[in-house]
């Protein structure tokens, strides 16, 4: 063997180890199927349907793209799979009623458990309970800061963002915002985090570094309740699922102003973006498909017949 | 000497320590009063309610406490440090009531009496459904449902939708009874007020029930946003059910008229 070759293999093989080679893959949980959809990221096929246990509802990608993480709330589990093979390789007790959580850089997993006021810390290689906060009722959103530093839990019922500080997982600002506060999610700078509040049909913008809000907009007439939020790739625009409005309302990231809304299925709620900032994912509820839109005309390219209530998307790309 | 200068530093350590401490006490504390019957289901609404606002008020420094006072004493009892009461009392208390504590939000947990409402009374927050509501609920579900035999509730344990699931679950946790319309109402008037007091920092009784009537917009965990009519009452859905089964929700889909919770109920005062 050629000696040069050596580091290109020895590269070669712990690139393989350290970054799984994305599926391209998107996965939705289907809340009231009890399955996990399998959506081919070329095609944008369904190309499997994986029975996953009762009630999935939140799910979420380890950072280096090697493992899906799925909350089973009705049997108070996280079930893992593999994106490659499909199979469920392991789960773990995640404390009463798991519905949302996000993945830190760091490998570990925030967890709201709805019925017990708190956010839980998970390590999803062992299983193990890293720590407990406690939090206001119905804790439901959460999104951590891509530096890792912060992590927002939003409580619906306490109407309120809890801010916590990663390296000792106590709270350091508790932010009130509008009724119902159900989902979040930063600029990469982690200065800005956008929140949903669905009761009052509220976006706001706010300043982590104070603690202020800096802008509230409206997502629509009074049936648009929002949950899901997401941002584009240069931040410019932030993109709500308006819940039973039956659209994804795209906003001026600066003025919180519609820029126009997306007409999709009844009862969107789950939003995600691909890395390349093309292709957005919405989970339309009641209609049972997963709509597909482009970002550079906002408009859906296809809508994909998925489970029973699909409710969490994620992509592995 | 020594022993001074030892004594200014434990004093200022604890100064030190002391000073933060009050700066951290209850910022605020608000108190409700309950007339009515400690077995009133309402009254284990209300407790709940306040295990709410405690549990949001540990992260806001504010405490929340609730008086029962029996309807007997309510000529005599000294109502000056309440932000709100609540109550579940017959008619004609209620009248005396709203007359004698004019700058204080009333909350009728438990009469449904139409003219209460078109009374308009300035003080008085209806959140128990009125007949009239209740009748144009099961009017509007007969349209859709001719032979159906359903009754209106403002809840019913086993509504799910919109977290009702949630409130369901932890009131039956911390009551050990399921949660129905009296429980419900006490519950919401609670709630009501703290979401206020953690919000607008108000903490005296003109200025809640001038905020309620006016500016609220409540979460009653019944899927839409929640507020009070010129005359009193809240504006609410209404669940239809039929042998203890949720048959439907009021205002009824494609029968009901837009604004969709108007189509409830009276809208005016009678002059």
């Amino acid at each position: 063997m050629k000696l040069y070759l050596v580091p290109l293999i020895f590269f070669a093989f712990f690139y393989n180890q350290v970054n799984a080679c994305p599926t391209g893959r998107i996965f939705i949980t289907n809340e009231r199927g009890d399955t996990v959809s399998v959506i081919n990221g070329d095609s944008l096929v369904v190309e499997a349907t994986i029975d996953v246990g009762d009630r999935p509802r939140g799910i979420g990608i380890s950072p280096d793209g090697s493992e899906i993480y799925i909350a089973v709330s009705e049997e108070n589990k996280i079930k893992v799979m593999d994106p490659v093979s499909l199979k469920i390789i392991r789960e773990f007790n995640a404390g009463s009623d798991p519905e949302t959580f996000a993945v830190h850089p760091n490998g570990n997993i925030y967890i709201s458990n709805e019925d017990d006021a708190k956010a839980s810390v998970f390590d999803p290689k062992t299983g193990e309970q890293l720590a407990e906060i406690s939090v206001g009722l119905e804790p439901e959103g959460v999104a951590i800061s891509a530096d890792g530093k912060r992590v927002i839990v939003t409580s619906e019922s306490t109407n309120m963002l809890h801010v916590i500080r990663a390296s000792d997982n106590t709270i350091e600002k508790n932010i009130l915002v509008g009724a119902r506060p159900r989902a979040a999610t930063f600029t990469k700078s982690g200065d800005i985090a956008y929140a949903t509040a669905e009761i009052s049909g509220e976006v706001v913008k706010i300043d982590m570094n104070t603690g202020e809000i800096l802008k509230r907009g409206s997502s629509g007439d009074n049936k648009s309740k929002p949950k899901d939020v997401v941002l584009n790739k240069d931040e410019s625009v932030v993109y709500v699922a308006a819940g039973r409005a039956n659209k994804v309302v795209a906003m001026d990231a600066q003025t919180l102003e519609i820029i126009t809304s997306i007409p999709v299925g009844k009862r969107v709620w789950g939003l995600a973006i691909s890395k390349n900032g093309e292709l957005l994912f919405s989970t339309d509820g009641v209609s049972g498909t997963v709509s597909v839109i482009k970002t550079s005309t906002n408009e859906v390219i296809k809508t994909i017949k998925v489970g029973e209530f699909p409710w969490g998307v994620i992509i592995n790309d | 000497m020594l022993n001074k200068r030892i004594l200014i530093i434990k004093l200022s350590f604890i100064a030190i320590l002391i000073v933060p401490n009050l700066a951290w006490t209850k910022d605020i504390e608000v108190h409700f009063a309950f007339v009515g019957q400690k077995d009133d289901a309402a009254l284990l609404g209300a407790h709940q309610g306040l295990i709410e606002a405690n549990l949001q008020g540990r992260f806001l420094n504010q405490k929340y406490e609730l008086e029962l006072i029996n309807f007997k004493n309510i000529l005599t009892h000294d109502f000056s440090k309440y932000i709100a009461v609540l109550t579940v009392v017959d008619i004609d208390t209620y009248y005396k009531l709203v007359d004698i504590l004019p700058n204080i939000a009333i909350f009728n947990l438990s009469i449904k009496n139409n003219l209460l409402r078109t009374a308009c009374i300035k003080n008085a927050l209806h959140i128990i459904p009125s007949n009239a509501m209740e009748l144009d609920a099961t009017n509007q579900w007969k349209k859709k449902s001719p032979h159906s035999s359903a009754k209106a509730q403002a809840w019913h344990p086993d509504f799910v939708k919109f977290a009702a699931r949630d409130l369901n679950k932890r009131y039956k946790k911390h009551q050990q009874v399921s949660m129905n319309d009296s429980s419900w109402a006490g519950w919401a008037a609670v709630k009501m007020t703290s979401d206020t007091v953690a919000r607008t920092k108000i903490d005296n009784s003109t200025e809640m029930l001038h905020y309620l009537k006016t500016e609220l917009t409540f979460d009653g965990q019944k899927g839409s946003v929640m507020n009070f009519r010129e005359t009193g009452q809240l504006r609410q859905p209404i669940l239809l059910i039929e042998k203890n089964k949720i048959v439907a929700e009021a205002p009824v889909r494609g029968v009901a008229k837009v604004p969709a919770l108007d189509s409830l109920g009276l809208l005016s005062c009678k002059k």
